[in-house]
């Protein structure tokens, strides 16, 4: 359940950036909830793709740095402090926050106009696909956990976590409250942070006392 | 027509026959809670619930009289705050000789119920079915289940005036933010109005992930002043460090140097999910256009953050408001008044206020009037025996 509630906490942070990118080319393009359905489906399709690919890397780095260098424990437990140490700087501080989407614009367009069915699809993985500190500690955790079945749920879990909040988004008139809901979102992402930081210290013991 | 001129003719209204009859029911109410419906047969406790409900009526009194809602409250709050601790101290002091409970105790389920972990507990409760509290469901001294039952009467009646008016550790930070006349820090950032948020969302999540009430278990500052978990490990060791400071930053330090509540208004994930329940709340704080000469005095002694610039356009306080009735006490054009949601703004502020008090005191005095008595008891028994405590 760890990757669904660091989804959950990071979702709202995702949903207050990444929502102002996307919702303009939704709402263009839908044309009632039956159309916007179907658009949010795609849409959520291309983000788990996104992130089963992260899955798959994920495993790959496990299998290929950790396994062979050794010092599991005490990678881990550094990337968990650096990366918790981000978090809590991009959360308390004026730290701008990125949506990937806002950086391929262009290809939108030629994308929109050549494979209108596949836009959503892109959409959603370039909002997927975002390398801000909550996301790259989702890597961390699922590096930790292993097998390349157990990666892929960790991600798979993730973006269950993400994307609830995604689902009302387009349907509703959310666009009012963004503002507060950043916020709130980066502050919350910041405060488990200090649980990853604290995690990270504990890995870093054992990575020592297993030296 | 000042607030003062506002005052000055209504206590010409208000007499002392009037506002006699209007605090005789409470008279009535308080009585039956306080006694629980028997007169005690020791004459110390007599002493304890005549001197306990002397008290509480003399200041419902003066509300009414006076015209003033926090200037009494926060007597009565203020009082009940210290008396519970001191209570609270000295009772876990006869049960196991410490404030410290054991991992034992623990896990036997001897922890008394809190409200502050009620947010954290429905996500578990709804993934496993389990209430992850070390508590018991019912039948002990604070049990899962009356706690609950408090909780969700005093929600309906009276939404987030829980902080204002029930809530056992608010008078502490109330207490110290009245210490100065004026403030030392007069600005903080909106920003930091959102962090109650995110503290019940981070805390939601992590109890949910970690099954155990993270709250609790590390940030809680008031377990300083009631009970923590025995220092045995290097972890609880961190915890207690953690807590101990935030109490002295946010319930002591920064309360005193702000004027403000900082612990109910910048920190507490309860409080945050209580704004909610004043969406469901009949009574709130409105604020007369016409009257309001955007002097902002109630933006500044707001001790919840819950006046604002906006709230000042929108006519009525944030959703966080606590219901204390200060911004009504001390608007200069008398602009801000107590309000039943869907009625009419010209409609008589006096009717609404009363409509409000007399929930909001009886469940003050309910929740206070045992802890009161009990710390009554307690100085009698230091001035008799030299020791508070029971051997």
């Amino acid at each position: 359940m760890q990757g669904f509630f660091l989804g959950l906490s990071n979702g709202l942070v995702c949903l207050a950036y990444c929502a102002p990118v996307f919702v303009p080319y939704m709402l263009g393009e839908g044309n009632g909830i039956v159309r916007n359905i179907s658009l949010i489906a795609r849409f959520l399709a291309g983000r788990l793709f996104g992130y089963l690919i992260f899955g798959i890397i994920a495993w790959g780095i496990n299998k290929a740095v950790l396994e062979t260098l050794g010092y599991r424990e005490l990678i881990i437990g550094n990337a968990y402090i650096v990366l918790s140490i981000s978090l809590i700087f991009y959360s308390f501080l004026n730290v701008k926050t990125f949506c990937a989407a806002e950086y391929v614009d262009g290809y939108f367009y030629k994308i929109k106009s050549s494979w209108p069915a596949l836009f959503p699809v892109v959409i959603g993985l370039a909002t997927g696909l975002n390398f801000c500190p909550p996301f790259l500690l989702a890597i961390t955790n699922a590096v930790a956990v292993g097998s390349l079945l157990q990666s892929l749920f960790f991600f798979f879990m993730f973006f269950l976590g993400t994307s609830l909040f995604f689902i009302p988004a387009p349907l509703i008139s959310m666009l009012r409250g963004f503002a507060a809901l950043s916020i709130i979102g980066k502050m919350a992402t910041g405060l488990i942070g200090l649980y990853y930081f604290y995690v990270g210290i504990i890995f870093l013991i054992n990575g020592i006392k297993n030296i | 027509m000042t607030n003062k001129a506002n005052n000055v003719e209504s206590s010409e209204h208000i007499s002392i026959t009037k506002t006699l009859l209007l605090t005789l029911p409470m008279m009535f109410f308080t009585f039956m809670m306080l006694s629980a419906g028997k007169i005690p047969a020791e004459p110390n406790k007599i002493i304890a619930l005549t001197i306990t409900f002397i008290f509480a009526n003399t200041i419902f009194f003066l509300m009414l009289y006076k015209e003033k809602t926090d200037k009494y409250r926060a007597i009565l709050f203020i009082t009940y705050a210290i008396c519970f601790v001191i209570s609270f101290i000295s009772n876990l002091m006869e049960i196991r000789g410490s404030m410290a409970i054991s991992q034992e105790n623990l896990l036997l389920c001897k922890t008394p119920f809190c409200h502050i972990v009620i947010p954290m507990t429905i996500i578990p409760l709804a993934l496993s079915k389990t209430i992850i509290f070390p508590g018991t469901m019912v039948g002990a001294f604070a049990s899962i289940a009356s706690m609950l039952v408090l909780w969700i009467g005093a929600s309906l009646a009276l939404g987030r005036g829980f902080c204002g008016w029930g809530c056992f550790f608010g008078g502490l930070d109330d207490g110290f933010s009245r210490i100065f006349k004026r403030p030392i820090i007069k600005h903080i950032n909106p920003k930091w109005h959102y962090l109650p948020f995110a503290v019940l969302l981070a805390t939601a999540l992590t109890s949910a992930m970690l099954l155990n009430p993270t709250y609790c278990e590390w940030l809680c500052p008031y377990k300083t002043v009631t009970e923590y978990v025995e220092v045995t490990t290097t972890k609880i060791f961190i915890q207690t460090i953690i807590f101990v400071s935030l109490f002295l930053a946010l319930v002591v330090i920064l309360p005193i140097l702000t004027k403000k509540r900082t612990q109910c208004g910048l920190f507490c994930p309860f409080g945050a999910f209580q704004s909610f329940t004043n969406k469901i709340n009949p009574f709130e704080i409105r604020i007369n256009q016409e009257a309001c000469i955007k002097c902002k005095r109630c933006i500044q002694i707001c001790p919840a953050f819950s006046m604002t610039e906006e709230t000042l356009k929108d006519g009525k306080a944030r959703f966080t408001c606590i219901k204390c009735g200060k911004c009504v006490d001390n608007c200069p054009k008398g602009a801000l008044l107590f309000h039943v949601k869907g009625t009419s703004l010209t409609g008589s502020a006096a009717t609404f206020r009363l409509l409000f008090l007399y929930p909001a005191f009886l469940f003050l005095v309910t929740m206070a009037g045992s802890n009161i008595q009990d710390t009554i008891l307690r100085i009698m028994r230091l001035i008799t025996t030299g020791s508070m405590i029971l051997r």
